[in-house]
């Protein structure tokens, strides 16, 4: 074990004397945290949608005034008020707005006529998410002026859904803050352990401890010990940051941290063993930059910390089933959101624990000894 | 008492060329052993087997009577090795490297204390060791590698060029460090070098190695015994591109009754002079006779001189070559051996 906390302690000393790495390992998952909280929010806001009144009509007004207390409410859109139906068509297609829409002349006289009344909307369906909100922010507009010249009563025995909220409310900022932490996980585990081994060899300081008793095991456990206490610290920042910044209340206490920890603990040790299995021959720290970005668009975004599972094709739903990063995300979202107990995480853990085993075993046996 | 280091028609391979390539020889305890060659002759690699570092191709090893590649551990516990590139952390202090070092041999804390300081103290480092490597001249860095190889006290010590990058101060500091633990320790070594001075003075017995063979194994003096002569005559002169005359005025000097021989070559640079070594019983009664029959012939003599023999003349003597004349890498201590990538194996 001497032999270990020799490697281990080398291999901190050089981190400590390394700030700037330190620094961007915890300031970097915090701006992602910040920008993907910001440009994706749950819902999509201020998409801006040109109205062209060519109608004039009691209705048409009614429709705008809709539009607008959507615009001053959920904020989903823009109100643009146009005069040339030709114009707003051309600044739809040139992607200065997401949308146009046409109340034709006579709108409010077919309305009363009943004589199907029709509306025009004109949509950049290139971009389908913003077509789509749009669309439905125009529906339920309309569904609005249908309400208020339709008798209310008629209407009763339609279904009506009433959510109900199994939780308290999480901003999707806030949601995605285990994510963010899950993030810093992985470039913590990605600027330690292995890739000091690649630096070692690059520089051809390896030269040095192969020359000594120790074994595969002592470099490889010793690697990642260092790397773990590194980026559970890493880890633990980050989440507070998070927390301070998106104000999400905590449940839980004690326990809760502990378990928090544990599964920090854990998803790490997981990605360090398996950066070391897929750096164990790597000799140049270019290739670690550009297998680390890879591998972490393909652990982060089919974990769930952005997007649900549930909503995957099936192929990719059968990948995070291997996905340490999946279990991670899951068991650190039922604690902070659900203030979730420990038979809720047991199986993340298990899975946590076992993949972080054979890890460690395939890349202590896959470590090159030899210079 | 068993020999140190023990190897069989050892080989090398890499692809199809045999950095090592059929060498054998012994080493016993308590002996210092030396390998002289010019760049490219296999040295290093040599070192890398033996401290299993790199696996051998074919032949067998022992180093302290244990076989390198399968008993590689036993091996490790009883060696020290010092690179030939320099292998020291930039970020940690003289003393951190040290004591890190020596945990990974399980040197007990009180112990690895009192060696650190006295090896630190020892090459001079001593009001330096708290100082990140990285402010260390090249030569300091150096003398660091050198005490932590010897931190665990091995039986073996390897060095792959111990003093390149070293003032003549800080390699008499090196040279004096080493002959002092092979009498206290009854410390082994085994080293390579460039330098003639050098393996004079450490070794008991020199192998001469080039491309991968042994050309001549024995103590400096047996070397130097081989060489016909006792003094060697120096001339340089202008370059000769017919290359007749000098042909001529060479066959001519061997038939002289006190030269034994004349070896020609371009003293380390490409298109530079001729430079002749005329090896003599008596130096200085051949130099007026050579001069008058040099310039009978025409040729433009730029210096001339007489040395006592060393061992880059029993290099030149054997290789017919100066141990420099590959050129290419000078002191390149920073980056020193080529590390082995796809071969490595
Ligand atoms: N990894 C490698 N792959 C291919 N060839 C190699 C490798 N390492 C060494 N060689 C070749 O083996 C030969 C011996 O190299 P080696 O480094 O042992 O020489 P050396 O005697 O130590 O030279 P120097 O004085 O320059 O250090 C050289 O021709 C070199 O090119
Ligand atoms: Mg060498």
């Amino acid at each position: 074990m001497m032999r270990v906390w020799a490697f281990v302690e080398r291999d901190l000393r050089k981190f400590i004397r390394n700030p700037l790495a330190m620094l961007s390992t915890i300031l970097l998952p915090i701006v992602y945290l910040l920008i993907i909280g910001n440009a994706f929010q749950g819902t999509l806001k201020h998409l801006p949608l040109a109205v062209v009144d060519q109608d004039h009509g009691p209705y048409a007004k009614r429709m705008s005034d809709r539009l607008r207390s959507i615009e001053a409410g959920p904020n989903t859109i823009r109100v643009i008020f146009e005069h040339d139906p030709a114009f707003a068509e051309a600044e739809v297609r040139s992607g200065k707005l997401k949308g146009a829409l046409m109340i034709p002349p006579h709108f409010s006289r077919d309305i009363l006529r009943g004589t199907g009344p029709q509306l025009g909307l004109l949509l950049d369906n290139t971009d389908a998410v913003a077509a789509s909100a749009l669309n439905q922010a125009v529906s339920g507009a309309l569904a609005f002026l249908e309400v208020d010249s339709v008798p209310i009563r008629a209407d009763l025995k339609a279904p009506r859904v009433l959510p109900l909220e199994l939780y308290r409310r999480i901003d999707y900022d806030a949601s995605i803050v285990p994510g963010a932490v899950i993030m810093s996980i992985f470039m913590g585990a990605m600027i330690t352990g292995a890739f000091n081994l690649v630096m070692d060899r690059y520089l051809g300081v390896h030269e040095s401890y192969l020359s000594t008793p120790l074994t595969r095991r002592d470099i490889v456990l010793g690697i990642m010990i260092s790397g773990v206490l590194v980026t559970t610290l890493v880890g633990l920042f980050v989440l507070g940051a998070g927390i301070w910044l998106t104000g999400l209340p905590v449940a839980g206490g004690a326990t809760s941290f502990l378990a928090v920890l544990l599964v920090i603990v854990l998803t790490a040790l997981g990605l360090l063993g398996m950066m070391c299995i897929f750096l164990a021959r790597v000799d140049h720290p270019r290739i670690v930059g550009l297998f680390g970005g890879f591998l972490n668009i393909i652990l982060f975004f089919p974990s769930g910390a952005v997007y649900p599972i549930e909503s995957f094709p099936p192929w990719l739903r059968s990948f995070t089933r291997y996905n340490p990063e999946t279990y991670a995300v899951h068991a650190l979202k039922s604690i902070l959101f659900k203030g979730a107990q420990w038979d809720a995480i047991q199986g993340d853990l298990i899975f946590l624990g076992s993949f972080t085993l054979i890890m460690f075993l395939l890349s202590t046996g896959m470590y090159r000894r030899t210079l | 008492m068993t020999d140190a280091i023990v190897v069989k028609e050892l080989v090398k391979r890499y692809g199809s060329l045999s950095a090592v390539d059929h060498i054998s020889f012994d080493v016993a305890s308590g002996e210092c052993f030396g390998s002289l060659g010019p760049n490219g002759a296999g040295k290093t690699t040599l070192i890398r087997v033996l401290t299993g570092l790199i696996r051998k191709t074919e032949g067998e090893a022992f180093v302290s009577g244990y076989d390198v590649t399968k008993q590689a551990d036993h091996v490790r516990r009883a060696i020290g090795v010092v690179s030939q590139a320099m292998t020291t952390d930039l970020d940690l202090s003289g003393w951190e490297n040290l004591d890190i070092y020596a945990r990974y041999y399980e040197v007990p804390l009180k112990a690895r204390k009192a060696r650190i300081a006295l090896l630190l103290d020892l090459i001079g480092l001593a009001s330096r060791a708290g100082d990140l490597v990285a402010t260390y001249s090249g030569g300091m860095r150096r003398r660091l590698e050198i005490a932590r190889g010897l931190i665990h006290r091995p039986k073996i010590l390897f060095l792959d060029e111990p003093t390149i990058g070293l003032d003549p101060q800080s390699r008499r500091v090196v040279w004096e460090l080493l002959q002092q633990f092979r009498r206290e320790e009854q410390l082994t070594i085994f080293l390579t070098t460039h330098y003639m001075d050098e393996a004079d003075l450490l070794c008991d017995r020199i192998a001469i190695i080039d491309n991968g063979k042994i050309i001549a194994l024995d103590t400096p003096e047996n070397h130097k015994k081989e060489i016909p002569g006792s003094d060697i005559v120096d001339v340089t002169l202008e370059r000769d591109d017919t290359n007749e005359g000098i042909e001529t005025i060479i066959a001519e000097m061997e038939t002289l009754p006190f030269v034994h021989q004349v070896i020609r070559h371009s003293g380390g640079q490409e298109s530079g002079p001729d430079v002749l070594n005329i090896y003599s019983d008596n130096g200085a009664q051949a130099i007026p006779v050579l001069m008058e029959r040099l310039q009978a012939r025409g040729m433009k003599i730029l210096a001339m001189g007489l040395k006592q023999q060393t061992l880059e003349d029993v290099f030149i003597h054997y290789t017919g070559r100066s141990i420099r004349s590959e050129g290419g890498k000078k002191v390149s201590y920073l980056i020193g051996a080529g590390l082995p990538r796809r071969w490595g194996n």
